[in-house]
């Protein structure tokens, strides 16, 4: 089994959110605690339950990362963009995602 | 343009207050997602990859720079400093909280704006064509009919809950521009050969995983008769539109499944009972309709030929910007100006707050306070004098958006894909940017004379892939984005669907295949007035397939 | 807990009853036919004060001969995203001219509510917590503009003919 994050979108604002080891929804993938066995999957899960029943978070989803060097790495293109925001320049004071992180 | 009245002004207010109620309810935990989930679609508001994103209602894709600048103070205040303007003539913000929409929802109500009924499983924004009512080819505006119809559907409680989403288009001209004939209904308006007003009405149109051409089920629908008629196909969709299946959900389905002809016939029963109803439009009704929609006095203007055509002398980036991006107005001291959203290697249908801003100044000085939101994502000025143009000109050109490439090869429409979609499998936009850049030489531009390339980021065909001259359809193969070439899809009053060229191509590599399309266009085209599309309707796609797969044999991807 | 709901207020006692494999109609009670069995019903008795469930796949006008023997139709919104019972209820008063008991079953949310009122529903069977509270209180999340004549009468708007306004509360 690989490693996996929890991630959702904030109620009140849908910014995209990971769930950190504290146990609080934070907007930085790098700060979210990292689930390696099936016991700490099934722990997340029922965080993410319990946060979507509490009205903080919607659309709740276990995600696949790999760490390398302490950098966490989802393998899907789609959640990769979801942790860096639009690949491209979209708006002046808002960084684009970084290429080398985005890229297959 | 249409004002509202002290009922509109009503219904809107009220429809804040019942958002704003929903809204709460939902943050104090009262409401549960998934009944408030509809609620909120109905309002305009998606949940995508990053954010919220809030849909604003354009009706048939007209405003006034009142509007425009509300919708600058939007970006500028509630969200990051930018709109998405889309193919439906509509505008997205990509950032807002739930907690503000309310506030957002409050404050366009006070320039007559909404987002009713821009999502969901009901009707949604009634599209028209981007000239109405400044077209010289034009038979009749089909705007008032559009605003009719916008009201009567507004909160519609026998089909707030269809089986899907629900989408019509109007036409007032030969040439359509406004797609129809790929909307679950489209209107043709005409006249008859006593002169008198009606529709063509067509049927289960629409792209999406399965594209289907719009059957033609009324030759010609009185005026008086647009509403009962209407009830009548919404109601038998609603009863017998397929609500076991999402993908086979549209009316499209419906008329496909059920035959057109045996569909027509239900309509007219059902027709039949509405037709001498309280739904029947009384003559004065529309003419009080249509006569907000009449057109703004124009000036004779005729000292615009001659400065133009010095102007034009002088400065050949201008001259070339009127030649691409102004076309004939029923007024011949007048043009249609088109504002280009697609700044080579820009986000294509994208404006900032200050852009907005400088546009909504632009069209009060010079365009009679109007601007359209064509579904191609550009802007429009439907009534400019020519002696103004250079005016105009200079103050797009110091905004950045004087592009002279609307209807060219750089005249990209691309839905938001993977970038902010969650619905989409693959990016649209890093696409178009890189095919923009290669193609961004005006004169090459020019050579290639007009072609339409429109891309989606997943198979629900937002960026209307499908009507494309040359389509792309981003998909997700082993984790990697690969984009499927379609060719020969046209919108207009002869549509067809695309037809999928070969195995499909990676990022990488879109370019270099668009390059080889063209080059083998340029090479086979009998002289530079056969359009790409005429081209390539008259040779077929063998000599793409062959300038793409060489003469291995093409599996599509 | 399911209450029955009409815009005098709760009822009590209501004696109607969708029965399932574990709820089955008791003294006093009666059952709501499905529309094969009240149509079978009707024709082989003179009964009247029939009650039957329409589903939504049901063709509703198939009640028209039977109309003036129903106490009660009821039309089943098994999710609350399911349309197809506005359009049975529209049909019911506005085409087939029914004056009797119209009841909207299933999964009634209180933000629904407003539209089956005016389709002509005029009684909700209720067992969401915030619509039953909701009721209580008489706050319907409600536009009282119209932009369409619908089955339920309704004054005039204003302007144009298509529009309407909520009737002043009786």
């Amino acid at each position: 089994m690989g490693d996996k994050v929890l991630t959702a979108n904030r109620l009140t604002d849908g910014i995209a959110v990971w769930l950190d080891a504290t146990g609080t929804w934070v907007t930085s993938l790098q700060d979210a605690l990292v689930a390696r066995h099936a016991e700490a999957v099934t722990a997340l899960e029922a965080i993410g339950k319990k946060s979507y029943a509490d009205n903080l978070v919607v659309d709740v989803a276990v995600v696949d990362v790999q760490e390398t060097d302490g950098v966490l790495w989802p393998l899907r293109l789609r959640e990769r963009i979801r942790a860096q925001g639009p690949t491209m320049e979209y708006a002046p004071g808002y960084k684009p995602a970084d290429p080398a992180f985005i890229a297959v | 343009m249409y004002r509202y009245d002290e009922f509109d002004h009503a219904f809107v207010a009220e429809r804040v207050a019942q958002f704003r109620d929903q809204v709460q309810r939902r943050l104090s935990g009262e409401l549960a997602e998934d009944a408030f989930k509809p609620l909120r679609l109905m309002n305009g508001v998606y949940l995508q990859l990053h954010a919220y994103m809030l849909r604003i209602a354009i009706p048939y894709g007209t405003l006034n720079s009142k509007q425009m600048r509300m919708l600058a103070h939007v970006a500028r205040t509630y969200d990051r400093g930018y709109g998405h303007f889309t193919t439906r003539q509509n505008l997205q913000f990509n950032w807002p909280k739930l907690s503000d929409m309310p506030d957002v929802l409050a404050e366009l109500a006070t320039v007559e704006m909404h987002a009713i009924q821009t999502s969901g499983n009901c009707i949604r924004n009634v599209t028209a064509d981007h000239f109405a009512g400044a077209a010289a080819d034009e038979v009749a505006d089909p705007r008032p009919y559009a605003e009719i119809l916008r009201q009567w559907s507004s909160v519609h409680p026998e089909f707030s809950f269809l089986p899907r989403k629900f989408k019509i288009a109007v036409t007032g001209a030969e040439r359509d521009r406004a797609a129809i004939q790929v909307h679950d209904i489209g209107l043709h308006l005409k006249k008859n050969d006593k002169g008198e007003i009606g529709f063509a009405v067509y049927v289960g149109g629409g792209q999406g995983r399965t594209p289907m051409i719009a059957k033609l089920i009324k030759d010609f629908l009185p005026e008086e008769d647009l509403l009962s008629y209407t009830t009548a196909v919404m109601r038998v969709y609603n009863l017998h539109g397929r609500r076991d299946n999402k993908y086979k959900a549209r009316i499209k389905i419906l008329v496909h499944e059920t035959g057109a002809e045996e569909l027509a016939r239900q309509v007219e029963v059902e027709f039949a009972a509405l037709k001498d109803t309280e739904l029947k439009l009384p003559e004065a009704d529309v003419a009080a309709i249509t006569a907000y929609f009449a057109p703004p006095a124009l000036p004779q203007r005729a000292e615009g030929w001659e400065n133009l055509a010095r102007w034009k002398k002088a400065d050949p980036d201008f001259a070339r910007w009127v030649h691409q991006n102004v076309q004939p107005h029923k007024n011949p001291d007048y043009g249609m100006v088109t504002i280009s959203l697609k700044p080579i290697g820009g986000i294509p249908g994208d404006a900032s707050d200050s852009q907005m801003d400088a546009v909504a100044d632009i069209a009060e000085e010079y365009a009679f306070d109007e601007i359209r939101v064509s579904h191609e994502q550009n802007l429009i000025l439907p009534h400019v004098a020519l002696a103004d143009l250079e005016s105009v000109y200079r103050g797009l050109v110091a905004i950045g958006l004087a592009e002279a490439n609307a209807g060219l090869i750089t005249d990209i429409i691309a839905c938001p894909g993977l970038d902010y979609c969650a619905l989409a499998n693959a990016r649209s936009i890093p696409v178009a940017q890189e095919i923009s850049r290669r193609f961004g030489n005006p004169e090459r531009q020019a050579e290639i004379g007009e072609l339409k390339i429109k891309i989606s980021g997943c198979i629900n065909a937002c960026g209307h892939h499908h009507v494309g001259h040359i389509g792309l359809l981003g998909v997700e193969k082993k984790g990697a984005e690969l984009y499927q070439i379609t060719l020969g899809g046209s919108g207009d009053e002869h549509t067809s669907i695309g037809e999928i060229i070969g195995r499909g191509f990676e990022p990488e590599k879109v370019t270099d295949a668009i390059e080889k399309i063209v080059d083998t266009y340029l090479g086979l085209r009998n002289d530079p007035s056969e359009i790409f599309l005429d081209a390539y309707r008259r040779v077929g796609p063998q000599p793409f397939k062959d300038a793409l797969y060489g003469d291995s044999k093409a599996e599509a991807a | 807990m399911t209450r029955i709901w009409r815009e005098t207020g709760f009822v009590e006692n209501d004696p109607w009853v969708i029965e399932t494999e574990e709820v089955k109609a008791g003294e006093g009670e009666k059952r709501l036919l499905s529309l094969d069995e009240l149509i079978v019903k009707a024709d082989e008795s003179n009964e009247v004060g029939f009650g039957v469930l329409i589903k939504p796949a049901d063709d509703v006008r198939k009640l028209e001969p039977y109309l003036d023997r129903l106490e009660l139709v009821a039309v089943a919104f098994p999710a609350f995203n399911d349309g197809r019972a506005f359009s049975h209820a529209s049909l019911l008063r506005e085409r087939l001219g029914y004056t009797n008991e119209l009841r909207a079953v299933g999964d009634v949310l209180i933000d629904q509510v407003p539209l089956m009122l005016r389709c002509g529903i005029d009684s909700f069977a209720v067992s969401n917590e915030t619509a039953i509270k909701r009721l209580t209180e008489r706050r319907l999340p409600e536009i009282p503009h119209y932009y369409q004549p619908t089955a339920r009468d309704a004054e005039p708007g204003k302007s144009y003919s298509w529009r309407r306004q909520a009737k002043p509360a009786a």
